[in-house]
């Protein structure tokens, strides 16, 4: 038998190298194709993760969840600390829960008043984080929902509170989600109160530079960063964070949405604004725009009427 | 000796090391970007089998288990694949020579090995212009899975049994390896 092995050996060696040749060809074949026609070969990679990911969601739950409870155990030695200051904020929560709903009154009201028809399409879907990124390269999570659930490329996730990235790739039953953070999120922004435009660009890190500011000298930290919407991308008004500076003074925002814990996500639904198609007619007396027919007396009289 | 039943035995259980390695890759525990990076395991315990027993990690299930991650952690497909499959296939050959030598030689010829993937990893995605990782992190996970090395190699030679060939396996069984 030991013989027989030997020989085998010698005799496979070089259909083994052809074979390994052929191997390693085919893999730098595949990334060639994926960097000349990326978005056939993403689609296969949404394709294998829908298939392969949701496969471990039954044990991917409970172990997130048992290390999850072990984190927040190890949280329970200072909990005496953290009761008090629960309770301070609870005290200040509910001063800003009085103005907040003194604010939403004031608001429907203003509203009621002034017949204001708010969007009704901004509904949303709601996913469970199935997986993330699995590399500290990159930033981005992979969520339950996909193409059944109607979610479309470039839709906006949020948690409950703020915005935490847009939708890049989306099989059957997953979909994932680029967060600002990863190196290759960029989200046009408003800063408010000055309402500046800016670039909000992920770089890797907890907090995300903003740049492209048209005048840098009006932004503050502590400002509020909403989505614009420019572009047509993202809907407006989606709140991203507040505005901090890093000690290299370079302008940063502290993301509204808690990426500690990312584990439902909304997705908004967006079918993007009506363009407006024509470009706008004069607006004339119909005696101007037709002088040849003169005398059809009703049927003129009504437009005149219309007119006036 | 069992040696047509045990190594798919021990090529399952290598597939499944790997797998569940990148499950725990995968699972959403931080979502906040950190400072530092993980080893990469699934390579560390690649290299520790193919240099104790070649014929347990096959290189098509290598390449399948590389071409899978690749998928699923959102790097360029195939380029990662291809490397680990070379360097690899380095390692197997020089497995022989290294045999008899001490565990600083093989540990000296793992960190070559994974510093040229590592550059030619890096100076493939600037030639072909695709965005990479900030030098800082890749550096940091070089070094972290250099470090992992001994571990994975311990915990392979005692939990799972993977050793290098002694001389009383090569009399019980095969003349030439």
């Amino acid at each position: 038998m030991a013989k027989d092995r030997g020989h085998t050996g010698e005799f496979t060696g070089p259909l083994k190298r052809l074979l390994f040749g052929v191997l390693v060809l085919c893999l730098l074949g595949l990334f060639l194709l994926w960097r000349i026609d990326s978005p056939r070969v993403e689609r296969f990679r949404a394709q294998v993760t829908d298939r392969v990911v949701p496969s471990f969601d039954w044990a991917m739950g409970p172990v997130t969840g048992t290390v999850n409870i072990l984190r927040d155990f190890q949280s329970y030695t200072r909990i005496y600390q953290q009761n008090q200051e629960l309770r301070r904020e609870l005290q200040q929560m509910k001063a800003w829960k009085e103005a907040a709903l003194q604010l939403e009154q004031e608001n429907a009201r203003l509203l009621d008043l002034n017949n204001v028809q708010l969007d009704p399409r901004l509904t949303y879907v709601t996913g469970v984080v199935l997986a993330d990124s699995g590399s500290p390269f990159r930033q981005s999570v992979l969520l339950n929902v996909g193409g059944r659930d109607g979610i479309v490329d470039g839709w906006a996730a949020m948690d409950g509170l703020g915005l935490v990235g847009r939708i890049s790739g989306v099989g059957n039953k997953t979909a994932r989600v680029i967060l600002l953070t990863d190196t290759s999120s960029r989200v046009p922004v408003t800063v408010q109160p000055s309402g500046q435009h800016a670039l909000l660009i992920g770089d890797n890190t907890a907090a995300p530079v903003i740049d492209f500011i048209e005048d840098a000298d009006q932004i503050r930290p502590g400002d509020r960063v909403m989505s614009s919407g420019d572009g047509g991308v993202f809907p407006a008004g989606l709140l991203v964070g507040q505005v901090a500076e890093d000690p290299g003074g370079r302008m940063r925002v502290r993301l509204a949405a808690d990426y500690e814990r990312l584990k439902f996500l909304r997705v908004l639904r967006d079918y993007g604004n009506d363009g407006i198609a024509d470009p706008g007619n004069l607006i004339a007396p119909r005696v101007l725009t037709d002088p040849t027919e003169t005398p059809e007396t009703a049927d003129g009289a009504a437009a005149e009427g219309g007119n006036g | 000796m069992a040696s047509t039943g045990q190594p798919w035995l021990m090529r399952i259980v290598y597939l499944l090391i790997c797998l569940v390695l990148l499950f725990v890759q995968l699972l959403p525990l931080d979502t906040v970007p950190k400072v530092w990076a993980a080893p990469e395991l699934v390579v560390v315990v690649t290299f520790a089998w193919v240099l104790r027993r070649p014929e347990y990690a096959p290189p098509f299930l290598i390449a399948m288990i590389f071409l899978l991650a690749d998928l699923l952690v959102q790097r360029p497909p195939g380029l990662w694949a291809a490397l680990v499959l070379l360097g690899s296939e380095t390692l197997r050959n020089r497995a022989p020579g290294l045999r008899d030598l001490t565990f600083p030689v093989e540990w000296l010829t793992v960190t070559t090995t994974l510093i040229v993937m590592t550059l030619g990893y890096r100076i493939i995605l600037g030639v072909t212009v695709v965005d990479q990782a900030p030098l800082g992190l890749s550096l940091i996970q070089l070094v972290m899975t250099l470090i992992a090395y001994p571990v994975v190699v311990l915990i392979t030679q005692t939990v799972f049994g993977v050793r290098k060939i002694s001389p009383g396996d090569v009399e019980a069984g095969r003349q030439r390896i």
